[in-house]
């Protein structure tokens, strides 16, 4: 099998606020400036780096907003968020919680700090991840996947040197958590020093990683750093990380669905005349209604 | 920046040689405009009209208690302009604000008047605007005077169709003349009623 090889290794963009909430760096599409059809169907990637809160009465967050068209997909490394929808749905994302939503026909919600997290103040961690539905499953109902830490099953490395946790797709025949539309392997990896762990993917596939925590060496040569970002090429199937030490590190790869991508802030359809009837739709109430107070 | 959204909007709505927009658009000074930033104080003359490339402005006025009232927002596309500053040459009562990172073609209020002078399908298309604000104003005020708050707020959603998502729903209330509560409510109802059909 061929060696699927590293095309960048990317720092962390310059910052910026979701809402007062999330300090996010963008590396899914502005990152890669490459749009949203390089990594096709992972569309974009927030992810807000390790970074400290001050305990604040008023829960930080993101206000009332609507989604269409997509996935969106919360992976929680530290901290915890509490997050409403427009179907009375809710609930808290603790960390090692994955909270998958398929938004689908469209969901209005909003996302702030966990009130106790809020209210004492600490280390926030949390990657978000939308993930693209095929044309056929863009207006489908709307549904939750809340996967707790507990859910995820963990495949064990070789000589007791870390594990992987399967949020979807497989490694190993062990099956992930969530359900998907395409086929999408997400995993966190948790290596000890020096800590092995072996993958592969079709070659089509889009792949990338991203270092939550410690750094890594991908393929014996290239050395990564914590909050560094990864894509892989679209040649080869099989890559390996070694810590330097101990890591945390996503790994996804997907099938890309190859169809159009047209997006407008928070829907992403596959024409402009299905964007324009999101806005119609989301003005006209057709999206329900949620309080914008927390 | 090297594509211009007035010159496309001029060429694709005027019948004139592209060459003669080109060189009137050419020397127009093109700005970025950081959000909360002013291109226009209540007291100043205003000596542009503003085309909005990239972003989003607001127009309003702040009374005496401090509120703020919203004559106008200018997204993408849109021109703003006290006019009766501009041409009357009086201080403005009002304020031009970003309120987001915007990039702003300034337009000399002479320009349009010379544009109009060489050029009479400029001239015809230029009154064809002004008439189009005019509807626009005429009907805002009809609606201030008549509607009910549902009644302006769908009419705020068929002009500003994204601007629910790009602006608090106070200034959404502040350019409706209603409290947020009334917006709130009138948005809760749509959404109650579209579900009951369904």
């Amino acid at each position: 099998m061929a060696i699927k090889n590293v095309v960048s290794v990317m720092a962390p963009p310059d910052p910026h606020f979701v809402g007062d909430g999330f300090r996010v760096h963008n590396f899914i599409p502005q990152g890669s400036r490459t749009g949203m059809y390089r990594m096709d169907p992972f569309i974009m990637l927030d992810y807000n780096s390790a970074h400290y809160f001050e305990p604040s009465a008023t829960p930080r967050g993101v206000g009332v907003h609507p989604h269409r068209g997509f996935e969106t997909v919360t992976i929680a490394y530290k901290g915890s968020v509490a997050h409403h929808d427009s179907s009375g749905g809710g609930g808290v994302i603790r960390e090692g919680d994955v909270q998958w939503m398929t938004a689908a026909s469209g969901v209005l919600h909003k996302e702030y700090h966990e009130e106790q997290f809020s209210k004492e103040g600490g280390w926030f961690q949390m990657v978000q991840l939308w993930v693209n539905l095929p044309a056929k499953d863009k207006m489908s109902a709307p549904k939750y996947q809340s996967i707790t830490k507990d859910q995820i099953p963990r495949v064990p490395l070789p000589d007791g040197n870390g594990e992987v946790a399967v949020i979807a797709g497989s490694y190993m025949d062990s099956k992930g958590a969530a359900d998907t539309f395409t086929p999408v392997h997400l995993y966190n990896t948790f290596l000890h020093k020096g800590g092995r762990a072996d993958f592969s993917f079709p070659v089509s596939y889009n792949t990338a990683l991203l270092v939550v925590e410690g750094s890594i060496v991908v393929n014996d040569a290239e050395t990564v750093a914590t909050d560094h970002f990864v894509l892989f090429g679209n040649a080869g199937e099989d890559f390996h990380i070694t810590a330097s030490e101990d890591a945390v590190v996503l790994i996804m790869s997907g099938e890309p669905i190859k169809e159009n991508i047209v997006a407008h802030g928070p829907f992403v359809m596959n024409n402009q005349q299905e964007i324009l009837q999101a806005f119609d739709d989301y003005n006209q109430g057709k999206f329900g209604y949620l309080e914008d107070q927390v | 920046m090297n594509s211009s959204n007035l010159k496309t909007f001029l060429t694709s709505n005027v019948d004139m040689d592209e060459q003669i927009i080109r060189e009137h658009i050419e020397n127009l000074k093109k700005i970025q405009v950081k959000k909360g930033n002013f291109l226009l104080r209540q007291g100043d003359v205003c000596k542009h009209s503003f085309f909005v490339e990239e972003g989003l402005l607001k127009y309003y006025s702040i009374d005496e208690k401090g509120k703020q009232h919203i004559l106008q927002f200018a997204p993408e596309g849109w021109f703003v302009v006290d006019r009766e500053s501009a041409f009357f040459n009086q201080p403005s009562q009002y304020f031009i604000e970003a309120l987001e990172d915007s990039v702003v073609t300034m337009i000399d209020v002479d320009m349009f008047a010379s544009l109009s002078l060489h050029n009479q399908s400029f001239a015809l298309f230029n009154n064809k605007l002004l008439h189009n604000h005019i509807r626009h104003l005429q009907n805002r005020i009809n609606l201030l005077l008549s509607a009910t708050a549902e009644e302006r707020y769908l009419d705020f959603i068929r002009i500003y169709p994204d601007l629910l998502l790009r602006v608090p729903q106070t200034l959404v209330a502040s350019y409706l003349g209603i409290t947020p509560e009334s917006l709130s409510r009138v948005r809760k109802d749509l959404a109650t009623k579209k579900h009951q059909k369904q």
